[in-house]
């Protein structure tokens, strides 16, 4: 039997019954447009995690010297080798070589401790600090011994731009050394939690007070997320006796987050859209039902009992189908009053313990789309199992004794 | 002359009750090719039961069957289905059309069954209304026709095929005399000037005026044949 007729009568069939059939397709569409929403909300939230995992310094990749990540300091540092960057693979946004020690600020009203890092200030457009608003000046490149301090550390220590403040870490013998250092700036991070963590300088500078050449790290930042795998194995060649960490190594909490959210998305769906199911089945049953004399005709006639099931599948599929695209469109709709952000400076301080910035951006993802589609396609084919095996049960003389 | 139908010894037995019914008993019965056929007989005599037989929608329970050479008892259901849909025009009593296509469109269903190409559709059910006398409401749906337009057009759905056999049963049952005789009108019509082989079962004596030849049923046997 052609498909296109399937189509046909089911498109009819349901109009036949259109209330009964509106009222399940708007469940339906009601249903797919909560889930797509919530789930460019979770999706904007991932990507959130994501992008700030990868910018507090982190970069999507991050090359290392072994044991650094449990015992971080200068003596797990490693010498880069002239020309490197070179045999860096396809897909690299940008990179940035690093030193990074652990440390402690000072000044007249107090001490805290700190991250050091060394930086040349040109190569880091890959991290938060490249798009980070400053007060005073920012570094002027890897030979500038100034320092760099975050706002909330700035009123912490009550010190501004133009002040000193002394810090004390080891050197790489071993020996801690202690100097004074003048404030270049004071940077604004959409995450709180990094002003009071980083502290830069220049790499050089931080070199020559540490005694060394190496570096700690290099960051790298790819251009192409999905390429995260493959990437990460061209590197882990290019630096055999390096560690070569992805950012969901190197920030468990955010990936792992990342995946829980991945696996609610469809917990969510499978629960909302189970539910209508059932609502499906009822309505398949009853429209089969009602044509009893009908299908026992059609049968009479010379239809096949598989045509008979291909006509429930189809209509099932039908009803599912215009729910569906209705849900989806009117999430785009409602996705699209919100696309440029929802702005959440009033929960500020909870969120950002989440690692979330202020203005939350949801995502509409295509694959989201795909997926329910899928996913209810299989449903709707799911839910006319049992109406289309009471429609062929359905013996032509019987129905039509009735 | 050429042998549409061959019954030979058909027996019909329900026994899913305690009793068994004997819908038919040893029936023999034929049918040749461009005749048109009545089965009478009271109510519960066998007639449905033996079109329905005849027609691949039951299957007898001793005897046997050949509808245009083939042993009907011997087929499977998919093959009873294409024997149905290739060789065997139905029109029942009522419920006969689907209500949500045109009158138009429930010619052309079947072929669309049969997996003819459109064109061709169009134009065999087109000029199968139109030799019914449906040109009018050819764009109408079943609920939009009178009672005897509705059985016209099963008429037309049941020929379009051109099968060997038209099978009705009682298809005046719900009709005023008026209708029926108009209904009438156009199956001698098809069985005089096309050929068509035409069984009814009835209990119309209308029906029975019009017929070539009647067959009697009582209790399930051939109680006589004026053939
Ligand atoms: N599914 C069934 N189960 C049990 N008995 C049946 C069944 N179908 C028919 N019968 C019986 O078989 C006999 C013949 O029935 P059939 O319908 O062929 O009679 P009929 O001549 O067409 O009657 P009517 O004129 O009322 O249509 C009847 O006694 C009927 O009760
Ligand atoms: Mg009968």
């Amino acid at each position: 039997m052609p498909v296109k007729l399937l189509i046909q009568l089911s498109w009819r069939n349901i109009w036949r019954h259109r209330r009964r059939n509106a009222i399940l397709v708007s469940a339906i569409a009601v249903a797919v447009t909560g889930v797509m929403l919530l789930n460019t909300m979770m999706r904007g939230m991932q990507q959130d995690l994501r992008n700030t995992a990868i910018e507090n310094l982190t970069g999507h990749v991050k090359i290392l010297e072994p044991g650094y990540l449990h015992d971080p300091g200068i003596e797990r540092g490693f010498d880069i080798l002239e020309g490197w960057q070179n045999t860096l693979p396809d897909h690299v946004a940008g990179w940035a070589s690093r030193i990074r020690v652990p440390g402690v600020i000072m000044s007249e009203r107090g001490t805290r401790g700190i991250q050091l890092v060394g930086i040349d200030p040109a190569r880091e457009s890959i991290s938060f600090l490249g798009q980070a608003e400053v007060a005073g000046d920012r570094l002027s490149g890897p030979e500038d011994s100034r320092i760099l301090i975050g706002g909330l550390l700035a009123e912490a220590l009550d010190t501004a731009a133009g002040r000193r403040l002394v810090l004390v870490t080891q050197g790489a013998d071993g020996r801690t050394r202690e100097a004074g250092f003048r404030i270049a700036g004071v940077y604004r991070a959409e995450i709180a939690g990094l002003e009071k963590a980083f502290v830069f300088t220049g790499l050089a500078a931080l070199q020559r007070l540490l005694g060394t050449d190496k570096i700690t790290e290099i960051s790298i930042r790819l251009d192409d997320e999905d390429r995260e795998t493959s990437t990460i194995a061209a590197l882990a060649e290019t630096f055999e006796s390096r560690a070569v960490a992805s950012w969901r190594q190197l920030e468990p909490q955010a990936a792992a987050m990342v995946e829980v959210s991945d696996v609610t998305i469809y917990i969510l769906f499978v629960i909302v859209m189970g539910a209508l199911t059932f609502g499906l089945v009822n309505t398949l049953v009853t429209a089969v039902m009602e044509r009893l004399r009908e299908l026992g005709m059609l049968r009479a006639i010379g239809m096949r009992p598989r045509a008979v099931v291909a006509q429930v599948v189809v209509e099932s599929t039908v009803i599912m189908a215009i729910g569906v695209a209705a849900g989806l469109i009117l999430a785009w709709c409602v996705f699209s009053f919100v696309a440029d952000g929802i702005d959440l400076t009033a929960f500020d301080d909870s969120l950002a313990s989440f690692g979330m910035r202020p203005t939350f951006v949801p995502v509409f993802d295509i694959r989201d789309v795909a997926l329910i589609a899928v996913l209810s396609l299989a449903l709707s084919i799911l839910a006319s199992f049992y109406p289309a095996r009471r429609a062929v049960k359905i013996k032509p003389l019987e129905a039509l004794r009735r | 002359m050429e042998r549409v139908v061959e019954c030979r010894d058909v027996g019909r037995t329900y026994d899913d009750d305690a009793v068994p019914v004997h819908a038919l008993r040893n029936v023999d019965f034929d049918l040749a090719a461009g005749e048109w056929v009545s089965l009478a007989g009271p109510s519960g005599s066998g007639k449905s039961t033996l079109l329905h037989v005849i027609g691949g929608l039951d299957q007898p329970t001793a005897g046997s069957v050949v509808v245009d050479g083939v042993e009907v008892t011997a087929l499977a259901t998919a093959q009873l289905s294409d024997l149905r849909l290739n060789k065997i025009g139905f029109v029942f009593q009522a419920y006969n059309l689907i209500p949500v296509l045109s009158a138009l469109e429930n010619v052309e269903f079947i072929l669309q069954l049969q997996g003819l190409d459109r064109a061709e559709r169009r134009s065999r059910s087109r000029d199968a209304l139109h030799s019914l006398g449906l040109a009018d409401v050819e764009h109408r749906r079943p609920g939009e026709m009178s009672g005897g337009q509705q059985q016209r057009v099963a008429i037309a759905r049941a020929i379009v095929t051109e099968p060997v056999l038209l099978l009705a049963d009682e298809p005046s049952a719900n009709l005023d005399t008026s209708t029926t005789r108009e209904l009438l009108e156009v199956l001698q019509t098809l069985n005089r000037e096309r050929g068509v082989t035409i069984l009814t079962a009835t209990h119309d004596p209308m029906v029975m005026g019009y017929t070539s030849r009647q067959v009697n049923l009582r209790d399930g046997k051939v109680v006589r044949d004026d053939s």
